[in-house]
């Protein structure tokens, strides 16, 4: 039972002080930060990564922060779905469903604390399954070769298109076009600069988290500018959060049925936590039928897709960490994070760095049991951050955008780049090509490449060596599968609409 | 916020769309032209030009695509909003040029007060919000996180 062993190891770790008060820190300040309005998960996560490096911290440590962080945002963002209607990120759409509702009868804080309850057992429902099936992916990793890894590249991007709702053709335009930003700098293998038009500074490369910080923090801003208003907003009547544990409860069969929908469609690659919260909520609608009172602010209709979201999120890191393909936009954060630290996802992780991953597994579990302690009592707290004005957050967030990049390598061409890349953001989102995309392609394109060029060396040149073993033509007609499966459920879901 | 929902949000992409394809159609074929250019080194049955030259024609194709067949866009900006936006990244340029020579202090002063008037605060107001959050991220950066952050020229501590 060697993985008992590291899971054990991997929570002796984040259980030490120094780490659960990382976690703690990290789960406070994500909240808030996700709690923001109009900042959301993506865009808190994207901001706090490079101010993390700051710290000197260990690997671990920062590793826990991060990840505390990110789950922090993901619960910040579900207040302001909840009690603002304004979803985060997609798969919080599902939770506004009921959640607002819930809030406007003056049950804000019952929302909140069963959002809490529901994530934390979907995300250990999902710990457990991890658990279960991650050793049938390191005896499947040692048949990958070069071909095989260019194979699972391919993959990733043609799932990502079938996650990002919206148009296929504009989330395989932002693909490529991250891929070939990618490709700026000085070519590793040849030493040729590339795309670098003589400006030293581009010959390192793009740094993504410049990217990361300007498509998404920086054209936050600049969405922003488009309506400013200068005014109070209405305040809500929350409640306590106390209730919340009660009806979670109640709703202990809707939690666990959403926790395991959401984690099968989780470990699905390019399904993600969207199509968990969907399917959860869509399913448990139907199996209550008229004992549920769904749409108008049924407790269930909170707790299915919440546990279903994290139960998938959870399920996602199946194919986040053994393929390294990430399931939506959030999933896709949390790899950046990981490449951020210089570790990189793929079947050799789960061999060669099993600490790393069950490190990885404990911190998320912590992470959640923290944010379970800490929200229950300081959701009205946490609730007076969507207060702030917008004319006050959106300066600070420029700020903590440029104060983090520029820490990175203390150059202007940085801040430039960022600017830069905060306007192509926000001409692509006015375009509707998702980001996340260009992200990806930023991130993958140089394993991307390395492994295609890996596998011409070997075959002297000939091109089908690409597609010749029975592994990536099972990969590629799988991708074409998922590809096809996205288009009939977006299909379905605009019948529906 | 955006009170009237984002679905009232969406228009036409026609012309948008195929702005935007021609745009990408023309980089995808520049940056297969420009790959040419890159040597290939000795021994090597594939050069650095091979990938993004590969990555490029789907570009190119989706590109050609996009402008034959047009979505959605979100709505464009209005012309107030847009010379805000203007404004706001020639102050933020303007931000990045001057921090280290001015240093932190200093340059974010300017920057954040005027950036609170460009998010539709009165004078008087961004001008106190605007010092209390410059002395607060820098206490917060500086001390507190040991960030190290362009001091004002002939000040250091």
């Amino acid at each position: 039972m060697d993985i008992l062993t590291f899971l054990a190891q991997g929570f002796a770790v984040a259980l030490e002080p120094q780490h659960l008060f990382l976690a703690l820190i990290g789960c406070a300040l994500g909240t808030l930060i996700g709690a923001l309005p109009g900042l959301g998960p993506v865009n808190g996560v994207a901001l706090m990564i490079p101010l993390t490096f700051n710290f000197g911290l260990t690997p671990t440590a920062a590793l826990i922060l991060l990840v505390s962080i990110y789950y922090g945002c993901m619960y910040g963002g579900r207040i302001s779905s909840i009690l603002l209607n304004i979803p985060g990120d997609e798969p919080a759409m599902m939770t506004t469903l009921d959640g607002y509702p819930m809030a406007l009868k003056g049950r804000g804080g019952e929302a909140l604390g069963l959002s809490g309850v529901a994530s934390f057992i979907g995300a250990t429902v999902a710990t457990i399954g991890l658990t279960l099936f991650a050793p049938l992916l390191v005896g499947f990793a040692i048949r990958f070769g070069p071909a095989e890894y260019f194979a699972l590249f391919v993959l990733a991007f043609a799932t990502i298109g079938g996650v990002t709702s919206g148009s296929l053709t504009k989330s395989f335009i932002a693909a490529c076009l991250g891929l070939l930003l990618g490709t700026v700098g000085i070519d590793a293998v040849s030493s040729v600069p590339r795309y670098t038009f003589g400006w030293f500074e581009l010959y390192d490369g793009i740094d993504f988290i410049v990217a990361l910080v300007g498509l998404f923090a920086i054209s936050e801003c600049l969405v922003f500018l488009e309506n400013t208003q200068h005014g109070s907003k209405p305040t809500m009547k929350l409640g306590s959060a106390i209730p919340g544990m009660r009806s979670a409860w109640q709703c202990s069969p809707t939690i666990a049925r959403s926790s395991l929908i959401g984690f099968i469609s989780g470990v699905l690659p390019g399904a993600g936590a969207a199509l968990g919260s969907f399917l959860s909520y869509t399913l448990e609608k139907r199996w209550l039928g008229k004992r549920g009172d769904f749409g108008r602010g049924d407790p269930r209709g909170v707790a299915a897709p919440e546990a279903g979201n994290n139960a998938a999120a959870g399920g996602a890191l199946i194919p986040m960490l053994s393929l390294g393909i990430p399931g939506s936009g959030t999933t896709a954060i949390l790899l950046a994070l990981l490449l951020s630290m210089n570790i990189t996802p793929g079947p050799l992780l789960f061999a060669q760095q099993p600490e790393m991953v069950w490190g990885l597994v404990a911190a998320l579990f912590i992470g959640n049991v923290m944010l379970l302690v800490l929200n229950i009592p300081l959701v009205g707290f946490f609730a007076k951050v969507l207060q702030a004005p917008g004319w006050f957050l959106m300066p600070m967030v420029v700020m903590v955008a440029f104060v983090g990049v520029y820490s990175l390598s203390n150059s202007a061409f940085d801040l430039y780049l960022m600017l830069a890349f905060g306007v192509l953001g926000y001409v692509l989102r006015k375009l509707e090509i998702p980001t996340v995309p260009v992200v990806l392609g930023l991130l993958l394109g140089g394993q991307m490449e390395y492994n295609m060029r890996r596998a011409m060396s070997i075959s002297g040149g000939d091109w089908s060596i690409l597609w010749n073993s029975g592994i990536s033509i099972g990969i590629y007609a799988f991708a074409i599968t998922l590809i096809v499966a996205g288009l009939v459920f977006s299909w379905m879901v605009k019948q529906r609409a | 916020m955006n009170e009237s929902g984002m679905e009232s949000l969406r228009t036409s992409g026609v012309v948008g769309d195929r702005i935007a394809g021609t745009v990408l159609a023309v980089l995808a074929a520049g940056a297969w032209w420009h790959s040419h250019s890159f040597a290939t080194g000795f021994m090597q049955p594939v050069g650095p030009g091979a990938f993004p030259r590969l990555v490029s024609v789907p570009l190119g194709l989706l590109a050609l695509y996009l402008i034959l067949r047009p979505g959605f866009n979100q709505r464009w900006p209005h012309r107030a909003a847009l010379l805000r936006q203007v404004g706001a990244l020639m102050l933020l340029g303007g931000y990045s040029a001057f921090l280290e020579p001015w240093g932190f202090l200093p340059a974010s002063l300017v920057t954040v007060i005027v950036l609170i008037r460009l998010f539709g605060a009165p004078w008087k107001q961004s001008l106190v919000s605007g010092a209390i959050l410059t002395v607060g991220l820098y206490a917060l950066f500086e001390f507190a996180l040991g960030m190290p952050l362009p001091n004002m020229p002939g000040l250091s501590w």
